[in-house]
């Protein structure tokens, strides 16, 4: 691929932007998912007492990184295009690239943070299961959903400068839907609202990843193959829609930046 | 197409002045059927224009600011799409538009010639086997390893020109930067240009100095108002334009008592 070069370009200038060229620039970043584990356990398993949750702080970290990959990629993504807008305006070259690096250095980030985890979760559990190889699946897909998600809000925040704002929050009340620090089982509500559960289950594209995420490390188990289709259907969605989107929406894009 | 063929043919492209957009989503929800038509002016940058370039031949781009040289080059380069007809280049297109033109203002001369070799589509080895050559031709010393976002826009033209010198490219797209050079880099720029086009390249140069179209080119479109007014030899084509620019020039200034337009 010819471009090939310009992309590995592309991560390197974001990677030295966000960590100034720091290695332990990478490990900061676990810092925070981590605090976050630490205040989320305490409150809820603690003090609290309402998560009955076995090994609460494993469960809790797993669904956090995966949301953290989620929310940095697409946060970053938004304005990417309109931050890069003198290279774009200047020079021709594939400006899929742009948003596309930045979810790069993004799953970069997500690959550490699982590489320190699974011995953790290996550690915890006890157990070397099969299950560990279908990691390397998941995380694609997982890469697929959130690449294709930072084609569309990329290109729509050129040409809405407010997509930025609005997707920062939505994602807080996305957060909370998203079963990260709780079980959709455990909530006393669902028993009698079935149907809220299963949007919760399953509306959320994210939700499924963290459920599969959690199959593999936290219980040790394969996910089943209904939560393993929809992976690939929604990653598949995601970059045939933001494929779509960006090709639409970038034709004047060296106009409007 | 072949490589080094340049092909315009009823190239269009208008802008709208944007004085008011639907520049957000709210906006866009809050007032989706608020056709802003009228009031808005558009400029036709490009109208109609039809042009063939050769491989290997030079062609000197003039007219007065506003005439559309700078849009027909990113038209051109494929940074802007056309409204309608044909704007393309055969083989590898290498553009200078602007200076500092791809440039990351944080990273150094060195770092920005594999960045903007990988912008134009160069792998990691092609770039290191010319990156010698560009930083001497640079003059730029030991200054190439330095943030660019220090450079002064006489360096910036050095390191861009050096770049786009030096990447073997079919198409040359050249933008009116040479000035911002002294005499004598400027010499060097045309003097290489001169080189690359023995080696079968195809040049399109933008500029208001005429010594420097005439040092290249032999053929030369100037442009009016997003038209083509003349395409021809260039010892013809300046005095053309010159002529454009002194009648536009009587035509703008207000009739005095006594004075008549022809005189």
């Amino acid at each position: 691929m010819r471009y090939a070069f310009l992309f590995e370009q592309m991560v390197r200038r974001e990677l030295r932007q966000k960590y100034k060229g720091s290695v332990l620039g990478v490990l900061w970043y676990l810092v925070n998912p981590v605090v976050l584990m630490g205040a989320y356990a305490l409150v809820f398993s603690v003090l609290w007492r309402i998560v009955d949750i076995p090994d609460y702080p494993l469960f809790l970290i797993v669904g956090l990184i995966v949301w953290v990959f989620f929310a940095q990629a697409l946060l970053a993504a938004a304005p990417s295009l309109v931050l890069s807008a003198p290279l774009v305006r200047k020079v021709r070259f594939p400006r899929e690239a742009i948003p596309a690096s930045v979810a790069t250095v993004q799953l970069i980030t997500f690959a550490v943070m699982l590489a320190i985890l699974v011995p953790v979760a290996l550690a915890v559990r006890g157990s070397l299961d099969p299950a560990l190889l279908l990691l390397p699946v998941i995380v694609t897909l997982l890469f697929g959903l959130v690449l294709g998600l930072s084609l569309v809000v990329s290109a729509l925040h050129a040409h809405y400068r407010d997509v930025e704002p609005v997707l920062g929050a939505a994602l807080l009340p996305w957060f909370f839907l998203t079963p990260i620090f709780f079980r959709v089982d455990d909530l006393p509500g669902v028993a009698d609202h079935r149907l809220i559960g299963d949007a919760l289950e399953w509306a959320n594209p994210i939700a499924p990843f963290i459920q599969a995420l959690r199959d593999v490390l936290y219980t040790g188990a394969a996910p089943s193959l209904g939560v393993l289709a929809y992976l690939l259907g929604v990653a598949v969605l995601a970059l045939g829609v933001g494929a779509l989107v960006f090709r639409r929406l970038e034709r004047d894009l060296a106009v409007i930046l | 197409m072949a490589p080094g063929e340049i092909v315009l043919e009823r190239a269009s492209r208008a802008f709208a002045l944007a004085h008011e957009r639907n520049r957000t989503l709210k906006e866009a929800f809050a007032r989706p059927f608020v056709r802003h038509r009228g009031g808005r002016s558009v400029v036709h940058a490009l109208d109609k224009v039809d042009l063939r370039v050769a491989p290997g031949e030079a062609l000197g781009v003039v007219g007065r600011n506003g005439a559309g040289k700078s849009s027909t080059l990113r038209c051109l380069a494929g940074i802007v799409p056309l409204d309608s007809g044909r704007a393309e280049c055969g083989g590898r297109v290498v553009s200078l538009l602007e200076l500092g033109a791809g440039f990351g203002p944080e990273f150094s001369g060195r770092e920005n010639i594999y960045l903007n070799g990988a912008l134009h589509g160069f792998g990691r080895d092609e770039i290191e086997a010319r990156i010698d050559a560009i930083v001497d031709f640079s003059e730029l010393g030991e200054f190439i390893d330095v943030p660019v976002k220090t450079y002064s826009d006489g360096m910036y033209l050095r390191l861009g020109f050096s770049i786009v010198a030096h990447l073997d490219a079919d198409v040359m797209l050249i933008d009116e930067i040479l000035a911002v050079g002294d005499e004598s880099f400027q010499s060097k720029c045309l003097e290489r240009i001169a080189d690359q086009m023995e080696r079968g390249a195809t040049l399109v140069l933008v500029s208001h100095d005429p010594r420097a179209i005439e040092r290249v080119c032999r053929r030369v479109a100037v442009l009016d108002a997003g038209r083509v007014a003349f395409d021809g030899p260039v010892a013809e084509g300046l005095p053309f334009y010159h002529r454009l620019l002194a009648d536009e020039a009587a035509a703008d200034r207000p009739v005095r008592a006594g004075e008549t337009a022809l005189g």
